[in-house]
């Protein structure tokens, strides 16, 4: 492995441990995504081959039918403690969003739900930096009052691997493993590691998915790269931005931070 | 050099002298700006009737992008021909230090930036000694803004002049001094016509010859215990190598407890290796079994850290809240904690100056030097000797108010007077007995003190956990302040000095279980806040402060053994609440609120609680 990945892995790894010894109750998100099963890999290396908390999936009903079959395999096959979590209807979000914002926003209501009725008092989310300009923003851990809000404009120091886990039982923390990988980096690790992953990020007739979403809200990008290999080789040339494909990014200027300050990942 | 580590860059400086344009002209210049990326800003800054302006790739919240100025540090990921670099952009701004510390902290390549036509400011000389604590031995400085003094030679040695004479009394050097305009581009990517008496590289060439030192040479393992894992028999001990390396044929040493031991077996998943690195995490399992904990430092036998109980500190204080003399803040040093307290300022330094302030007051974003005193024994390295166990944070209740670096020159190691002690009075096989017991219990010894007016439900908390733990076979004992009352405490009266004596000999009682390997449940009202605090000290690492909370009224209403009715006619003097005072706790590891909870729901929260806190997972 290279020193750049190796030095990721670790500081994965580190997280991992950390949030675990710290917080009371926690639980990983489970998107089925690449980043997702990156980190469920780390998450395996931290604790040595068997996760010690739940997995959860919450649910829109509206993924790709590849990613519901790769949930069922892989529930099984690496012994999840899996939680499924369902979404409220449309009808039931903030109408004010724009409408592929206000169709992810079931997510993030989905999540509250879960955290309203499994009492996790931390949420490891496997978010990375480079995704999106306010997700550049992040901390590690990252403290939510009990509706989820971040308050971005006062967020806690963290520095030399130190970070404050004291807070009011109202609030849990969100923990971001992956805040510090690439894209590419991602790929590359898949490929080191050898991390199963859904094969619509595989190109068909042209195209492929970059990113994972709701069926009817991410689109795919042009693209011949049919392995990981390849996948490598387009995102070092590559122009086009990770999420191009997810509709609500680019709805608003400030729709993700809207999105964001109100729970989202 | 090694071209594979993609090496973190952090650019600093005072608000408004083009950090965040300077990253946006780079990046744009490496031709890393994606089209779908320009057009949005170009809308952007057209919204905002302003000029194309870089800053805003960085600048994402709306605030940000309306008020233009950054507020919290971002990362950017970027690459040259030579490597991958992740940038870091810190806000200049002064109200936003703790953001600029959280970028800076994590960068190994620093950046100062500063605008030529305005000079070197507040901030600049700020930022510029936040880097020396942060551990910058040198600093690549930028001349920004060189096209609005018409790219002016004298003017630009002027400024560098005085600027390298601030950082040299910092005894941080400067790599290269570079004239620059984010806006123009010049001396980014390619050397400008303009500043043709400028012979040294573009930012480009200097930041990919720039070569990355740990300057931690000392090759010492320190090893901080990060977590207690059990997986099948093996007893696993997780943590990450700060410093040095370990191996699978190592003996170490684990400071406090000044034990030495052979390692027996390195664990990774899915396989494991013979040496592990620094920066890397491993488990350890060890030849025999020994009692270790997390924040416990393992070392060689021959380089161990120092162990302290007083030591200096180079502090930087970002709280809003003033420094506090002699009250208890929490120490928060690779994995461990413990609870620590100021004695004295030594200074408070102006660092546009460099002179000591005239004041001894310490407020928000003051970096002063201060003496510390801590009632455990605390593993650390000077920070001179190693950076990443010799610099620490602070905590008040749920805020981190600082950030420092320690000073050990001034006082005394510890290691010596610990091993005198433990050799003279401390029988071996005692130890030997404890740990024993709980490795077969899979549980640690602890120490769980509820601490609560009298009807506030410790009793019954007590007896509800003692039961459901008992069912799983931990190791549990309740020990009830009214029961000793009657037995080993039946001299003592209830005035405020008896008050103190029964709750040392409670306290001593618990000891000798958790050293037997016991969970032991203490319910006492302990009213004294001085008095909980001599209790913790006795074995402060395995102890933790429970408040079954419930206000006087509603214990009142309880009053399950008819004692307050007895308070309140007179019957019963010093009753605590009614005619002797109850203390608060200042910071309970667990509070169990007793009037919104049932009982059933309290017993679980403070099973949950010790279940979490004392398991080997």
């Amino acid at each position: 492995m290279d020193n750049h990945l190796r030095k990721l892995e670790n500081e994965s790894i580190y997280i991992f441990r950390q949030s675990f010894r710290s917080i009371k109750n926690i639980a990983m998100l489970w998107s089925l995504g690449k980043d997702s099963n990156v980190m469920m890999w780390l998450a395996f290396k931290a604790f040595l081959g068997k996760l010690p908390f739940p997995v959860v999936h919450v649910d829109t009903k509206k993924k790709f039918k590849e990613m519901y079959e790769f949930r069922d395999i892989y529930e099984k096959k690496w012994d999840l403690n899996l939680i499924k979590g369902k979404c409220p209807p449309i009808n039931k979000i903030d109408p004010s969003l724009p409408p592929a914002a206000r169709s992810a926003a079931r997510k993030t209501e989905g999540l509250k739900n879960i955290l309203d009725q499994y009492k996790f008092k931390g949420i490891i989310a496997g978010i990375r930096r480079d995704e999106q300009g306010t997700r550049a923003k992040e901390r590690i851990f990252s403290p939510r009052d009990e509706s989820g809000k971040w308050d971005v404009k006062n967020q806690p120091p963290e520095f030399w691997d130190q970070s404050n886990f004291n807070y009011p039982d109202t609030v849990h923390i969100r923990i971001h493993p992956l805040l510090g990988w690439t894209e590419i980096d991602i790929w590359k690790y898949i490929k080191e590691q050898k991390i199963p992953i859904v094969d619509l990020y595989f190109s068909k007739n042209g195209k492929r998915y970059r990113s994972l979403g709701d069926e009817d809200i991410t689109f795919p990008v042009d693209s011949n790269a049919s392995n990981v290999d390849e996948i490598i080789e387009e995102l070092k040339i590559t122009k086009i931005s990770e999420r191009s494909g997810r509709a609500m990014d680019h709805e608003q200027e400030d729709v993700f931070e809207k999105l964001r300050t109100k729970g989202y990942m | 050099m090694d071209y594979s580590y993609s090496p973190k860059v952090v650019t600093v400086g005072h608000v408004d002298h083009g950090k965040s344009s300077f990253i946006g002209r780079l990046m744009y210049e490496l031709g890393q700006v994606t089209e779908e990326k320009f057009q949005e800003l170009k809308s952007v800054s057209a919204k905002r009737g302003v000029e194309f302006e870089f800053a805003f790739l960085l600048d994402a919240l709306q605030d940000e992008r309306n008020q233009g100025i950054t507020i919290d540090t971002t990362q950017i990921f970027f690459k040259t021909e030579r490597r991958n670099y992740i940038f870091i952009d810190a806000p200049g701004h002064k109200e936003f230090i703790k953001n600029m510390i959280t970028g800076a902290s994590s960068a190994d390549i620093a950046f100062l930036i500063v605008d030529v036509a305005e000079g070197v400011k507040e901030q600049t000389k700020k930022h510029a000694y936040l880097l020396k604590i942060l551990g910058f031995e040198r600093v690549i400085v930028l001349y920004n803004k060189i096209d609005k003094i018409k790219y002016c030679q004298e003017k630009f040695t002027k400024i560098n002049k005085e600027l390298t004479a601030y950082l040299s009394k910092l005894e941080v050097e400067v790599h290269s001094s570079i004239p620059i305009s984010a806006k123009n581009g010049d001396n980014i990517s390619k050397n400008s016509e303009k500043t043709d008496w400028y012979l040294g590289g573009t930012v480009i060439d200097v930041l990919d010859g720039f070569s990355i030192k740990n300057n931690d040479h000392k090759n010492e393992l320190r090893f901080p215990v990060q977590d207690i894992y059990k997986v099948g028999d093996k007893r696993i001990i997780v943590g990450r190598v700060e410093s040095g390396k370990i191996t699978n044929e190592d003996t170490l040493l684990f400071l406090p407890t000044n034990q030495i031991v052979k390692v027996k077996s390195l664990e990774s998943w899915p396989k494991s290796k013979k040496e592990y690195n620094q920066g890397e995490c491993v488990g350890i399992t060890l030849d025999e079994q020994i009692f270790v904990d997390v924040g416990n430092i393992a070392s060689r036998p021959g380089t161990p850290p120092k162990l302290m109980n007083r030591f200096e500190a180079n502090v930087f204080w970002l709280s809003q809240s003033k420094l506090k003399l002699n009250k208890k803040y929490d120490l928060k040093i690779n994995t461990g904690q413990y609870h620590v307290s100021i004695n004295e300022i030594k200074k408070i330094i102006d660092t546009n100056n460099l002179q000591p302030k005239k004041n001894f007051n310490v407020t928000k974003n003051d970096i002063c030097e201060l003496v510390f005193h801590s009632s455990q024994l605390i593993p650390m390295d000077d920070y001179s000797h190693i950076k990443s166990t010799g610099r620490f944070c602070l905590l008040d209740e749920n805020e981190i108010v600082a950030g420092g670096i320690l000073n050990l020159k001034n006082f005394p190691d510890q290691k010596e007077v610990l091993s005198e002690t433990k050799k003279n009075i401390l029988p071996e096989e005692f130890y030997v007995s404890e740990i024993d017991r709980s490795v077969m219990l899979k549980h640690r010894p602890g120490i769980i003190w509820l601490t609560g007016l009298s009807g506030s439900g410790k009793s019954t908390i007590a007896k509800g956990v003692e039961k459901k733990l008992f069912s799983e076979h931990f190791n549990v004992f309740s020990l009830d302040g009214d029961n000793i009352r009657l037995g080993l405490n039946k001299d003592l009266s209830f005035s405020p000095e008896d008050r103190t004596e029964n709750i040392r000999r409670t306290a001593e009682v618990a000891k000798l279980f958790s050293e037997a390997g016991f969970i032991v449940i203490v319910s006492l009202i302990s009213p004294y806040r001085s008095e909980r605090r001599k209790a913790r000290d006795i074995r402060p690492e395995i102890f933790k402060l429970i408040y079954t909370k419930a206000s006087l009224d509603i214990c009142t209403k309880r009053d399950v053994k008819g004692l307050y009715a007895k308070a309140k006619s007179g019957e019963i003097k010093s009753f605590t609440g009614i005619s002797s005072p109850y203390e608060e706790p200042e910071k309970p590891e667990l509070i169990i609120d007793t009037e919104k909870e049932n009982v059933n729901e309290s017993i679980e929260k403070l099973y949950n609680f010790i279940k979490k806190e004392f398991s080997f997972s």
